[in-house]
């Protein structure tokens, strides 16, 4: 059977790479830091194979479907809004672990949207960039969107259970893969709103620890209204640490870096997540 | 007014090249494909953002239609947060 060896959650800012001189040198290679040790401990703990979770941002799915969860099953390319420095193509994929997650999902209550030949934003073509490429061992990847961008938002509890599915799947599969599971999104952030530049460092530090505690009950205690009112819009992809908490059995973990960067207007947490015995 | 098609429009704008060329060339041509009321296309037309995410329209797609046509995000967010002279 694979096995859920690590997990992660990073944020997928794409203003690092259009607007890069936004953060002071410190904090861009605090985070650049970050990104390159989540890379390493990948390495180290010889994963084969990552589910990157995740989300729309009204790029891949417009007004006539609006699907909650999205896993890929075939091929997958991106990202579709191309950044200076990286460039649509096609990713290393795991259509047979997405496939596999899908139909044990079918199966056990989560009807699973498929992208047969999938195309992804920057959340999960910016944590391929800088986490697994880095790696060196070219990591084929299962693309989870969640629908964390556009409303109706899935439900934090949705995202847990979905979390909990994944972890069951991916212990049935007739494979040794040694998995890593990377929850992708910023903290506080505000996306096109008037309150866009705004960081909250109290309520990013707080998300952190309720990750690297592995609260179930405090993630779920997270109204939308109090994730938009204290971290703004942007922060509904916390659904994705919520899902990546769940898949790893919530056992808990340790921040690599925060940095409340106002020029890229994100709250911008690191953290590796432990897994469960 | 329908969030539901404005979100459309300025979806197809932010995903389409062809579709930004048209619009730039002849926006009302380009708008009267949609199920649009006059005041609704005006909204578009003349790129009025604030009204727009005032109607809930998702600002992820006010702030993207906003920079395609090469506006300034400093005029973006003077707009957004009412300081437009």
């Amino acid at each position: 059977m694979a096995t859920i060896v690590g997990g992660f959650v990073a944020p997928h800012n794409p203003v690092m790479y259009f607007n890069p001189q936004g953060a002071s040198q410190e904090q861009s290679d605090a985070c650049y830091a970050a990104y390159a040790a989540m890379a390493e401990r990948i390495k180290a703990l010889e994963a084969d194979a990552a589910i990157v979770i995740g989300c729309d941002h009204y790029i891949l799915f417009g007004t006539e479907c609006l699907p909650p969860y999205v896993i890929s099953t075939g091929e997958i390319e991106g990202p579709v809004d191309q950044l200076p420095g990286l460039r649509r193509k096609p990713l290393p994929s795991h259509g047979a672990l997405g496939e596999h997650i899908a139909k044990v999902g079918r199966e056990t209550g989560f009807d699973w949207t498929v992208g047969r030949a999938l195309n992804v934003d920057h959340s999960v073509a910016v944590p391929n960039h800088l986490m697994l490429e880095p790696t060196g061992r070219d990591i084929p990847l299962v693309a989870v969107m969640l629908a964390c961008g556009v409303d109706p938002y899935l439900p934090m509890k949705r995202a847990w259970d979905l979390g909990e599915h994944i972890a069951d799947a991916v212990a049935s599969y007739p494979g040794t893969e040694r998995v890593v599971v990377i929850g992708s999104g910023g903290i506080s952030h505000h996306v096109g709103d008037e309150r866009m530049g705004e960081v909250n460092p109290e309520f990013d530090r707080r998300i952190l620890d309720i990750v690297t505690r592995g609260d179930k009950a405090a993630m779920l205690a997270l109204s939308d209204a109090e994730i938009l009112r204290e971290g703004g819009n942007g922060a509904m992809e916390i659904r994705t640490y919520a899902c990546a908490m769940a898949a790893t059995r919530a056992a808990g973990g340790r921040v690599i870096g925060y940095e409340p960067v106002e020029g890229w207007v994100t709250g911008m947490g690191f953290a590796e997540l432990e897994v469960a015995a | 007014m329908s969030r539901n098609t404005l979100e459309k429009v300025l979806y197809d704008l932010s995903t389409s090249g062809a579709h930004k060329k048209k619009f730039a060339e002849d926006p009302e041509t380009f708008l009267s494909r949609y199920q649009l009321v006059e005041d609704e296309r005006a909204l578009i037309r003349d790129y009025k953002v604030r009204a727009l995410a005032d109607l809930g329209v998702n600002t992820m797609l006010t702030w993207g239609f906003w920079l395609q046509a090469g506006k300034s995000n400093r005029e973006y967010l003077k707009v957004m947060k009412r300081e437009e002279a």
